[in-house]
């Protein structure tokens, strides 16, 4: 008896944290498949008749939040590829050079994660309008790959710890650079570390919101911002549409997350164990 | 192929000195072993030798040139290391070729290199595969494979063998030191084990603490060994040891259980020494020195007896067929033509 109750504990518990998690997720999709009349119903219509008129007003009517989008994808793209490249390179270092100066610095890295962003970002404001780089994508993608290239560091010297020193040697005596180490070694033995701050880097890229509304005003407008504006335009929050925007804004990062769960929690647990 | 030269080598970590000014002259295609126990300095050295670990004084020249500074990517070396080393995410072509493509070497010319040494070492069927495919005696083949293939100056071998097992070791062993008699290329090898050492070396270099004890062919180490140390090393079972006296008609050995041996007679008067017995330098006789049995070991080939003269240990090696037991007495006589003996304070050979 006790151990049927334990499973429905069990059970219950994976179903409350399953609700609390998707419940918001099934909600945006639904209700942009719903006619307006439908979205708030009480009580709520499960069975419906699905249109795509949201998505064609938002087309119409928000050309705006295509341009985010790709402003979005362009930004995550840049700033992924910049975080991961500087990261393997930062934990190629950081894994097989010990100096003191390595030691304070990667508590530096550590240190740094722990400031809340708004104290990076204020004094950074008159520094990017020196600059004129303000409503840039490289100004977001800098901004956003470093932002995360502590963490990228970490995790990849994690991954290119359990590398072999050895295999270095090898290729040293068989004739390789350092950087030809890095590249034809490391690099395609630590693919998986590399995936795992990819991860990281585009969840961050994709859904940011404080920099982006900082930073950017009209030609870097990510997705995000543009979604805000959904939500706090004058003549009214059209919830159909804004429903098909954050599906749309929801739907790659989801793919994404989906595809790459196992790497993600490798990068999370590596080291964690040994073998 | 070319020679190397370690003149008066010595290598540091902070305060810590490992490698005491060590001095080895190593001919062209001479196999040298560096032999010694864990953490006398071996492995340090031939990392020194390969560029991997920074020489603190002295000099390493190979064929003629010192190359103290030199990268090792510039030695022209190859390097066998214990764990192989293999790139797991490279084919055994791959693996193979790899210096020869950072070479910026032909096509063809790779082609035909990696070709040639797989023929050598029985690759061929193995080529595209990866190393995690492969077995331990695989995988060692394709890590002398990716040394072989380069032609280098000098090949580095540093405990190629350890992670095998005994059977597989032996045939390695063989295939190795044939290997060597075909190439002729100087190679340096380092190992913990003595039958190794003994049965592939041209020259081996017994280390200990960082500094050198002998250096000799494996006879000349195995029949005259320097010091106890030396004696102990070489040689399995290892050399008896025993207490004795020498005196002016000889020594007497065991508190005076053997007394006069002539063949000692060149010792120094009236002064305590460590005589060194071989285990197959003992006999079974009818009459002789008394010992108890303790543990019979019978190999097939050989038996070796484990036994106690008075409270002193002792191995004794017979080539026939014993029949003895455990707690029997026996009779054992010396070949006192083949004693050693050393200086008690010193370790010395007398």
């Amino acid at each position: 008896m006790p151990k049927i109750l334990g499973k429905g504990l069990k059970g219950f518990a994976i179903f409350a944290v399953l609700g609390w998690s998707l419940a918001p997720i099934v909600l945006i999709l639904i209700s942009s498949f719903k006619p307006d009349r439908d979205i708030f119903a009480a009580p709520p219509r499960l069975l419906f008749e699905p249109t795509f008129d949201h998505y064609v007003a938002l087309w119409t009517r928000w050309g705006d939040f295509f341009a985010g989008l790709v402003n979005s994808l362009i930004i995550t793209t840049g700033a992924t590829i910049l975080a991961v490249v500087t990261s393997a390179m930062a934990g190629y270092a950081y894994s097989r050079y010990r100096h003191t100066v390595m030691s304070s610095s990667a508590f530096f890295l550590i240190f740094i994660r722990l400031i809340p962003p708004i104290v990076i970002t204020l004094p950074l404001f008159p520094v990017v309008n020196i600059l004129r780089i303000n409503d840039t994508h490289i100004l977001m993608i800098v901004l956003y790959a470093t932002f995360f290239v502590s963490l990228g560091t970490l995790i990849m010297r994690t991954f290119i710890d359990q590398i072999p020193k050895e295999l270095d040697e090898a290729a040293h005596i068989d004739g390789a650079s350092h950087w030809q180490i890095l590249r034809r070694i490391i690099l395609p033995l630590s693919a998986q570390g590399m995936i795992a701050v990819s991860v990281f880097v585009i969840v961050f890229a994709w859904n940011e919101f404080l920099f982006a509304f900082i930073f950017t005003t009209t030609r870097a407008k990510t997705a995000p911002l543009v979604l805000s504006e959904m939500f706090g335009a004058v003549e009214g929050v059209e919830w159909g549409v804004l429903f098909a925007a954050s599906t749309l804004q929801l739907l790659p990062v989801l793919i994404f997350v989906v595809l790459a769960q196992k790497h993600l929690v490798a990068g999370l647990t590596a080291g964690a164990t040994k073998g | 192929m070319a020679s190397v030269s370690i003149e008066n080598v010595t290598k540091k970590f902070g305060e810590l000195e490992v490698i005491k000014g060590i001095s080895v002259p190593i001919a062209d295609g001479e196999f040298v072993i560096l032999i010694g126990p864990s953490g006398c300095g071996k492995s340090t050295l031939l990392r020194m030798i390969a560029g991997l670990e920074e020489i603190s004084g002295g000099t390493v020249a190979i064929d003629g040139k010192m190359v103290n500074n030199v990268p090792a990517k510039e030695r022209d070396i190859a390097m066998v290391f214990q764990s192989y080393a293999l790139y797991p995410h490279m084919t055994v072509r791959d693996n193979m070729a790899f210096s020869l493509l950072l070479r910026k070497a032909r096509k063809a010319e790779i082609e035909a290199a990696v070709t040639k040494a797989a023929e050598t070492l029985g690759l061929t069927e193995l080529l595209d595969r990866l190393p995690r495919q492969l077995s331990g005696g695989q995988r060692q083949r394709v890590a002398m494979g990716r040394a072989i293939v380069r032609d280098p100056k000098v090949f580095l071998f540093d405990e190629p063998l350890s992670n095998l097992d005994a059977k597989l070791r032996v045939q390695m062993r063989t295939e190795i030191k044939a290997l060597h008699q075909r190439l002729r290329a100087t190679t340096v090898y380092v190992t913990h084990d003595q039958i190794e050492a003994m049965t592939m070396a041209d020259k081996i270099v017994v280390m200990k603490d960082g500094h050198i004890e002998q250096v000799g062919t494996p006879l000349e180490l195995y029949d005259n060994p320097a010091n106890l140390f030396v004696a102990q090393f070489i040689g399995s079972p290892a050399m008896n040891i025993l207490p004795a006296r020498s005196s002016s008609q000889g020594v007497s050995v065991v508190d005076d259980l053997w007394h006069s041996v002539p063949e000692l007679h060149h010792l120094p008067t009236n002064k305590p020494v460590t005589i060194g017995i071989r285990p197959e330098h003992f006999a079974l006789a009818d009459e002789g020195i008394p010992a108890t049995i303790e543990v019979v070991e019978p190999t097939g080939a050989e038996t070796i007896l484990s036994a106690r003269i008075e409270s002193h240990p002792v191995t004794v090696l017979i080539r026939d067929r014993a029949d003895v037991r455990p707690g029997d007495e026996i009779f054992l006589t010396p070949d006192w033509t083949r004693v050693h003996a050393f200086d008690p304070a010193t370790g010395n050979r007398l």
